[in-house]
């Protein structure tokens, strides 16, 4: 009997090994069709047909961190929307004829993603700040946001200085969580801050007693508070206060979005300059701030 | 069986030699050393600015994060453990009931990932209360406490049922022939036995605890994991705070197994510290040593 199973064994374990193989470049095979349904999915959707018909030119991943209201979220459905998606399509779609996907990453390790060549540009309202200008090159800005501090209705939190104290939330490597960290300085290290993985996580620990504040970019937070009852703005006069298209709330820092790219892709980056600029100049980027940030 | 002849001869051909098998290992071993050396070497010297490595600021950081995290660990430790003898008890239960709650309590907590979990705890269980009206602040460490601690509880219970489980039948019936009762025959006969059975699974499950504490990250609990994504969103540089990483986590989980270890020749049978070792020395005459 044990003669006559050895073999067998012999037989199964070298079956299992080809299975193995098998499956591991089925795998490896099924991610690279995965890909190309991609692709062709978000060309069709945003109606990139005529990247289509450029053919022979490299699908441009873009890296965001989804969801971020209102720039990249998905509906109930999951298709995925935002102004940082129109614009996406408008800039690599429309002007230059290009197909484009977005891929979902985490926004704290997004920098050395990108340096890693797991996408070639990333449009995640991202911040133009020197600390990152040193890793990546950005385009010319195409938003401004401002730094700005939600609370609840019911907490008596009235100003600035209330923070004081308190525990704050925000996302982890966003300029939020720098706005925090000098707020931190300001008040001689008396405030807590809490850093969640995405920003739905810090308006959770809001709601939930957690954490007293939320420090993050105005417009994201604002379609927060208009979604939220007893959720509102911080009021004061910030940084922004004579700006004439300031919000009327407390404002930390002015900040300006850029879409950012490897420092040796200077000749793209020249290319998606001129497409911001053009959609500037035919409307249709008024078109789009607009739809998502209009009156 | 293969003999010593057969292998000398060779009958299995040159690959089947003992000698040549055995240098084989020791060669492909002595090139991952190296490689693996190389590499570290490598990183070591080229990666890691050992001057933001040793700047206080970052080495405060992280040392806060590791007693934070040695905190959660000890805690939650002593509770799984504890409360998972329960349910392993529950599981050998000869109460029906007592036996399927505890069944599907390890179906699930085993069979639901311990993110899942934490998130239920985290930002579920809050939300049962009205906006910003939920009784405890700095509801994250309590959280992570009470998630690993049901999540790990469940594991435990396994390897106790299946210590007990390994015991031979001969002992529980040997015992309540004795006239002991269950309880007292699974006490004082069993459970012993039962411990050292489930000890080294335990001690495995314990240190997949210390591990699964970087999940917290995800709930904002500033532990270790969460120190090095700030540094290395902060600084743009991960190989430098990873050092601090491996070396806390190492020096957690490795004092952990050397725990385990000496728990386990504690309660070797036979060996002079174990405890049969103790008994036979303790019987056999006066002078001998008190182990």
């Amino acid at each position: 009997m044990a003669r006559e199973r050895t073999p067998n064994r012999r037989q199964y374990l070298t079956a299992l090994g080809v299975g193995g193989a098998v499956t591991l470049a089925g795998c490896m095979g099924g991610n690279g069709g995965g890909n190309g349904d991609n692709g062709n999915g978000d060309g069709n959707g945003n109606g990139g047909d005529s990247g289509n018909g450029n053919g022979e030119s490299e699908t441009i991943v873009i890296g965001s961190d989804i969801p971020y209201e209102p720039f990249e979220y998905r509906n109930e459905a999951g298709e995925l929307l935002g102004f940082d998606v129109e614009i996406a399509e408008a800039v690599f779609g429309e002007q230059l004829g290009l197909e484009y996907e977005f891929q979902q990453t985490g926004f704290d390790g997004i920098i050395a993603s990108l340096n890693n060549a797991n996408f070639r540009v990333i449009m995640s309202a991202m911040t133009i700040n020197e600390t990152r200008a040193e890793r990546v090159d950005f385009s010319d800005p195409y938003f401004t946001a401002y730094q700005t501090v939600l609370v609840l209705e019911s907490d008596d939190i009235t100003e600035r200085s209330d923070l004081q104290g308190m525990t704050v939330g925000v996302q982890r490597g966003t300029t939020g969580e720098a706005a925090a960290e000098d707020l931190q300085s300001d008040f001689d290290g008396d405030l807590e801050i809490q850093s969640y993985d995405q920003i739905t996580g810090a308006f959770d620990a809001l709601l939930n007693n957690q954490v007293s504040a939320v420090i993050n970019d105005n417009t994201v937070s604002a379609e927060f508070a208009a979604e939220t009852d007893g959720v509102v703005f911080l009021e004061g006069d910030g940084v922004a206060a004579d700006r004439e298209d300031a919000p009327d709330y407390l404002t930390l820092t002015i900040e300006e979005y850029g879409i950012a790219f490897r420092q040796a892709d200077d000749e793209f980056r020249e290319e998606v300059n001129g497409a911001l600029a053009a959609i500037r100049e035919d409307g249709t980027y008024d078109e789009i701030y607009d739809e998502y940030f209009g009156a | 069986m293969a003999t010593q002849t057969d292998s000398e001869s060779g009958t299995g051909g040159v690959m089947m030699r003992d000698r040549f098998v055995k240098r084989l290992g020791e060669i492909a071993a002595a090139g991952f050393l190296v490689a693996v050396g190389g590499l570290l070497v490598w990183i070591l010297s080229t990666q890691v600015n050992y001057t933001l490595l040793a700047s206080p600021l970052i080495a405060g950081r992280f040392a806060e994060a590791f007693l934070l995290v040695l905190r959660i660990v000890v805690i939650s430790s002593l509770l799984s453990v504890s409360f998972g003898v329960l349910v392993g008890l529950g599981r050998i239960s000869t109460s029906a009931v007592t036996g399927r709650i505890a069944k599907g309590y390890v179906e699930f907590f085993r069979g639901t990932p311990l993110l899942f979990q934490l998130f239920v705890i985290f930002f579920g269980i809050p939300r049962l209360w009205e906006t910003g009206q939920f009784p405890i602040q700095n509801w994250a460490v309590p959280a992570a406490i009470i998630g690993l601690t049901l999540n790990h509880a469940a594991y435990v219970g396994e390897a106790i049922r299946g210590g007990i489980s390994a015991v031979p039948d001969g002992q529980m019936e040997a015992a309540r022939s004795l006239g002991m009762s269950r309880v007292m025959a699974l006490r004082e006969v069993v459970l012993p036995q039962a411990w050292r059975n489930a000890l080294a699974a335990i001690g495995n499950d314990q240190i997949i605890l210390v591990k699964d504490t970087s999940l917290l990250t995800v709930i904002a609990v500033p532990e270790i994991m969460s120190v090095f994504r700030n540094i290395n969103s902060n600084q743009l540089d991960p190989w430098t705070p990873l050092v601090w990483v491996c070396v806390l986590y190492l020096a957690i989980t490795m004092s952990m197994s050397q725990l385990v270890n000496g728990l386990e020749r504690r309660s070797n049978w036979g060996s002079d510290s174990g405890m049969l070792g103790r008994l036979s020395r303790g019987s056999s005459g006066p002078d001998g040593g008190d182990g």
